[in-house]
């Protein structure tokens, strides 16, 4: 039973906890600004009883046509909260609305090639490697382009992986 | 589009668009030279068209050129102004705006827009840019008005929200009353009578202006309503609707409730009528629960007990709904059902007592478990507390858990030990085993981690911190310096292992900043890689320290980033906020526009600006010349005085997080360390030490924001002085200069909450001897420089108060005092932690800098213009004794500073070598108590690993751990310090040895 609710700016003064993990970016401030401004129902975070920040979640929904898409910008949760299936909980949350408010067709997100506990949690909510992203991470790491179907992409079409990687400049979105 | 070409395709201001594309290009990717080509030869063109004469402006304006860009923008308005109705169109008027914003000169763009809204009044975009212009400006009014017009303009609902926003605003951040939410709420009204609303935002506001005037009912109404349907997210919709019905003290309100604590605790809070809403909700500070509630009185013991087993029936189903995947909310909701009974005054302890028993069993192995807790244990008797330690640590044994699982358990039985505060109780020599137990533990859980990503965190990972809190702990209580070391030591190797544990790291820092190897503890922070928002929440953990020690440069990198971050911040929030206008998520306006107000009332930020102006006046201050360039600069120190006045330091905001803070400095200006041993103090409640915090940053920034102005006026003091004895015509200036230096020698004393007249005393009767420095107690430093600058203003001021005072003499004597008293404490130990080198530092930075501006001032004054030779000025006649006096304190200034570098050269002379052996001392031993063990320990671990049994990853790590590694860089660290400070010192000696020349 946690509470989960929008993420607002006084968020921002309280997730060092969070953030000071190191595999969590703390963005500049309009980027942070600019997802609260644009995309509010995408950005969430989980509080726990005693107020503390759980973790959070932050993304967008872009694109045209089939490529209508919810995007997982990041999602972290704290150190004593992992193993709880909080990720999971937040990543549904946003799942459902890309799905059910938006009508998307599909979430994606990038996770670092290395990052193999990453990795294997998205495969175990559905999502799969739908391409290869040439050095995506500071011109030196490969990215994985992963993505999951929703409900309006009934043939599953969004995420047939491509056979050949691609290299950022490819990205139609980023 | 106003403009008849631009309303053409690929018209842009005017002119092709396929000859503006290029220029923008050129900007966008930063080629400017290119651009500004591009745009001249543009502008000679259409020499008479603004828009590519704002385009000039831009790129002027981003070489660097702002006078240049300025003219052409004011050239571009009066053109305009000469042709509106053929010139004027959007795409030149907010190029025109990007340029006024960037030169800071917002009212330019506003007025252009204005005017052209004016000449226009139909045209939507135009009042959109005026609009904008207005959110820059912060003018709620005003956007109001506009918003307004465009409304009834376009009948839109967006409008309509942007001018209730701007109502909202001028309510919660302006001068506005609360009548205005009225006015609001009748416009929304009148427009959902007629067109409904259609946007969820939009309703959002509307029920937020219902509820800021307390009219829950009618919010309840609209939400329950078909305008409730627009809130999509079905927790959202519950979420509000609880609150409004806690608000409401509506108690009917039993049905709703979805897995969620926040609703959880509104559904109780209406059930039992007892106004415990003690959830953060978004905008509010963290807050503790309440601890006492007031219970109303129509809802006797049995209706109690009824709504009490509704709640409990409630939360049984919730359970039963969880059975397939056991969740921790249902328990916790009974262990707060049982915390609302006892505060009741109905709780049964021992039944509460085996809910958390239970809840241990079941979920103690959670890193969280201890936290989860928190707010329940608050409310038990402390030998509650030590009957639920002992029936846990049965519990605990009793139940067959897989290792993992049990190594979880026992780290949250320990924390929870600590976090209770029982192991304070217990004896040194347990205490000790007690670490000594977990670092075994840690040693033996190494091998659950050997198939972890290298990333993850470990298993038992926070055995060392706990580890080290007890070695803390030790050293506090014993004075025994071996503890503090082996806890370095330990962290180190934990760090060696994992190297991004961040809870290692500011544990460390702190250590190092203890032992006065601020370097390393640098070093450390800056591994934690903070940056942007953490800057203003994290800082706090080195800051404190810097600003009191050698390393300036360091402070200044720290400094100059923290205020970059907040300058840049606070420039482009504005542009944000219309970002939320724009996509019409408007009660992210409203958050917005708040935080800005927040950060920009932030202590730290205050603080950092004034820091980093007494920073540049530190550096400069051995050279009068150039410290009057610092000081001209800051506009003579009116500009720091002006930021802090007393209504802004009352509404200064706390944004640091202390949680992270080691429980040993559980503030910036509190550590038990450097205070008397452990039997004479007791741990209070943190919230004590939050508000002794609060206050005491409030003090230390009006007091800090003095001393420029202070430095300045006392140059001038000094110089106007010795001109009246030599010219005998004092000016009208200097008059007043003396007299704002005595009302503000008047402000510095209040603060310390004396008059001038008696702080005075105070400093005389310790400069004679009468009392000691202990007068001063922890402001020594600011004693001192009042001494200083009292001395300055009392050459020139004819003041009675001053008539039997040697200024001179006394700051002499206590600068020499207050050396030799700190001298004496941290001689002769490089190696004693902590030491008084901070307030040497201080001292030498401040006071006796301030006092060499003194002296300089002086004898620059005394010397014919332009000429500098030996006789002359103070030598002269009536001089002679004013001379005689600035010698002495030259000599006496020298001695002392002479002093501190001797003793800072005999640590410097030291070899490597020596202080190692010195420091590895520390820990010899191994014996069976004391210092030594716990590394002991580890080194036993380390030389009888085995790689199989804790995979490469671990095993390279812990072999390549080395204490005396760890020692020699630790010394490394505090020989930078003292080479550093050395270098303060010497460049004094320099300038005074120069002083004694020129006299």
């Amino acid at each position: 039973m946690t509470t989960i609710r929008r993420f607002c700016c006084n968020d921002l003064l309280r997730f060092a906890s969070v953030n000071l993990d190191h595999l969590t970016e703390t963005f500049n401030m309009s980027f942070y600004m600019t997802y609260l401004a644009r995309w509010p129902d995408y950005f969430h975070v989980a509080e726990g009883p005693g107020n503390r920040i759980m973790g959070y979640i932050m993304g967008k929904v872009e694109g045209q046509g089939e490529s209508w898409h919810g995007h997982v910008t990041a999602v972290t949760v704290a150190p004593e909260y992992r193993r709880q299936q909080l990720a999971k909980k937040l990543m549904n949350l946003l799942e459902d609305i890309s799905d059910k408010i938006d009508k998307a067709y599909f979430v994606d997100l990038f996770v670092r090639a290395s990052n193999i506990p990453a990795i294997k949690m998205y495969e175990k909510l559905g999502y799969v490697v739908y391409r290869r992203v040439l050095r995506y991470y500071s011109g030196e790491e490969d990215g994985l382009d992963m993505r999951k179907a929703l409900s309006r992409d009934v043939e599953k079409k969004s995420v047939i992986p491509l056979k050949r990687p691609v290299t950022p400049d490819e990205l139609e979105y980023d | 589009m106003s403009n008849p070409l631009a309303g053409k395709f690929g018209y842009a201001g005017g002119m092709p668009e396929r000859k503006v594309r290029p220029i923008w290009d050129a900007i966008d990717s930063r080629q400017y030279k290119n651009a500004l080509k591009l745009s001249s030869s543009l502008l000679s063109k259409y020499p008479n068209l603004p828009y590519p004469m704002a385009l000039k402006a831009l790129v002027s304006e981003r070489m660097g050129k702002s006078e240049e860009a300025l003219s052409l923008c004011l050239e571009a308005e009066e053109l305009l102004h000469k042709n509106v109705t053929l010139l004027m169109d959007d795409l030149t008027l907010s190029t025109l705006q990007i340029v006024f914003q960037r030169l800071g000169r917002l009212d330019l763009a506003t007025s252009l827009y204005d005017y052209a809204c004016v000449k226009f009044p139909n045209n939507l975009e135009l009042m959109m840019g005026l609009f904008n212009c207005y959110v820059r400006e912060y003018a709620y009014v005003k956007q109001q008005q506009t918003a307004i017009k465009m409304y009834k303009l376009a009948n839109e609902e967006r409008f309509l929200l942007w001018a209730v926003c701007s109502i909202q605003l001028q309510v919660s951040c302006g001068q506005g009353g609360e009548k205005l939410l009225g006015l609001a709420e009748g416009l929304l009204k009148k427009h959902i009578a007629t067109h409904s609303l259609h946007e969820p935002e939009a309703l959002m506001v509307y029920i937020s202006v219902l509820e800021q005037q307390g009219k829950y009912g009618d919010a309840l109404e609209v939400l329950s309503g078909t305008l409730g349907s627009l809130i999509l997210i079905e927790v959202d919709r519950l979420r509000l609707q609880g609150r409004l019905l806690a608000k409401a003290g509506d108690n009917a309100a039993a049905a709703i409730t979805p897995d969620d604590w926040e609703c959880f605790l509104h559904y109780l809070g209406c059930l039992l009528e007892d106004d415990q809403n003690w959830c953060n909700g978004p905008s509010s500070e963290p807050s503790c629960p309440p601890k006492s509630v007031v219970k109303p009185s129509h809802v006797t013991d049995d209706v109690f007990y009824c709504r009490i087993e509704d709640a409990v029936g409630l939360v049984q189903k919730l359970e039963t709904e969880a059975k397939i995947d056991p969740k921790r909310g249902p328990y916790l909701a009974y262990l707060e059902i049982h915390r609302r009974k006892h505060l009741h005054g109905k709780g049964d302890k021992e039944k509460f007592i085996d809910a958390l028993v239970q809840y241990f069993s079941r979920f103690g192995y959670l890193a969280c478990f201890c936290s989860d807790v928190e707010v329940f244990l608050e409310i038990l008797h402390p030998d509650d507390k030590t009957k639920l330690l002992e029936k846990l640590g049965e519990s605990s044994s009793s139940i067959a858990l897989t290792p993992t699982k049990f190594l979880g358990q026992s780290i949250s039985l320990q924390k929870l030990r600590m976090q209770i505060g029982s192991d304070y109780a217990l004896p040194a020599t347990e205490l000790e085993s007690t670490a000594e137990r977990m670092v075994h533990m840690y040693c033996e859980s190494l091998s659950l981690s050997k198939e972890l990503d290298p990333q993850e965190s470990m298993q038992g990972e926070e055995l060392l911190s706990m580890a080290s809190n007890i070695l803390v702990q030790l050293y506090w209580r014993t004075g025994s310096i071996g503890y503090l070391l082996e806890a370095v030591m330990m962290l180190e190797l934990g760090l060696n292992i994992r190297r991004f544990v961040s809870q290692y790291k500011i544990l460390l820092l702190h250590l190092y900043s203890y032992f006065g190897a601020l370097p390393v503890a640098c070093e450390w922070y800056r591994t934690l890689d903070v940056k942007n928002i953490l800057l203003e929440t994290v800082s706090h953990q080195i800051l404190p320290q810097m600003l009191t020690s050698p390393l300036w440069e360091d402070l200044d990198d720290l400094l100059r980033d923290y205020l970059k971050f907040m300058d840049d911040y606070l420039r482009e929030s504005a542009d944000l906020t219309f970002l939320a206008y724009r996509h019409r998520n408007y009660s992210k306006v409203i958050e917005f526009v708040q935080f800005k107000e927040r950060l920009e009332h932030s202590n730290q930020y205050l603080a950092a600006r004034l820091e980093s102006a007494i920073l540049r006046l530190k550096e400069k201050a051995d050279s009068i010349d150039e410290e009057e360039r610092v000081l001209n600069g800051l506009k003579c120190g009116t500009q720091v005085l002006e930021l802090a006045s007393e209504t802004s330091c009352k509404s200064l905001t706390f944004n640091e997080d202390l949680q992270l803070r080691p429980w040993w400095t559980p503030t910036p200006i509190k550590n038990f360390l450097s205070g008397k041993n452990a039997t004479s103090l007791k741990l209070s409640e943190k919230q004590d030490y939050r508000k002794d915090w609060e206050t005491n940053a409030r003090q230390t920034a009006q007091r800090r924001s003095l001393l420029p102005r202070m430095i300045y006026l006392s140059i001038q003091c000094v110089s106007a002085s010795i001109k009246d004895n030599i010219e005998a015509n004092g000016s009208m200036s200097d008059a007043k200069f003396l007299l704002e230096m005595e009302s503000l020698l008047e402000c510095y004393a209040q603060l310390f909450g004396f008059s001038l007249n008696d702080a005075l005393k105070v400093l005389l009767d310790v400069a004679e001897g009468k009392n000691s420095l202990e007068a001063f107690g922890s402001d020594m430093i600011d004693w001192v420089n009042l001494a200083v600058f009292v001395n300055a203003w009392s050459l020139g001021s004819h003041e009675p108060m001053l008539q039997f005072i040697d200024g001179w003499h006394m700051v002499n004597a206590l600068v020499t005092k207050c050396v030799e008293q700190e001298a004496r404490k941290t001689d002769p130990l490089l190696y004693s932690p902590r030491g008084h080198v901070p307030v040497l530092v201080q001292l030498i930075s401040e006071p006796v800098a301030w006092h060499s501006l003194v002296l300089q001032s002086c004898v620059r004054a005394s010397l014919p213009l332009g000429k500098k030779k030996k006789k002359s000025g103070l030598a002269d006649g009536s001089n002679s004794s004013l001379s005689q006096a600035v010698r002495d304190s030259i000599l006496s200034l020298c001695g002392t500073v002479e002093m501190v570098a001797e003793w800072l050269k005999e640590e410097v002379n030291r070899t490597e070598d020596e202080a190692l052996d010195q420091l590895l001392l520390f820990l010899a031993g191994g014996q069976s108590e004391g210092p030594g063990r716990i590394c002991q320990i580890i080194k036993d671990f380390v030389s009888n690993a085995k790689e199989g049994e804790l995979g490469d990853c671990i095993f390279q790590a812990i072999k390549s751990w080395s204490p005396t590694d760890v020692a020699r860089k630790m010394i490394r660290g505090q020989r930078r310090m003292i080479s550093d400070f050395l270098q303060i010192c010497s460049s004094k000696l320099k300038l005074l040895e120069g002083l004694k020349q020129q006299i």
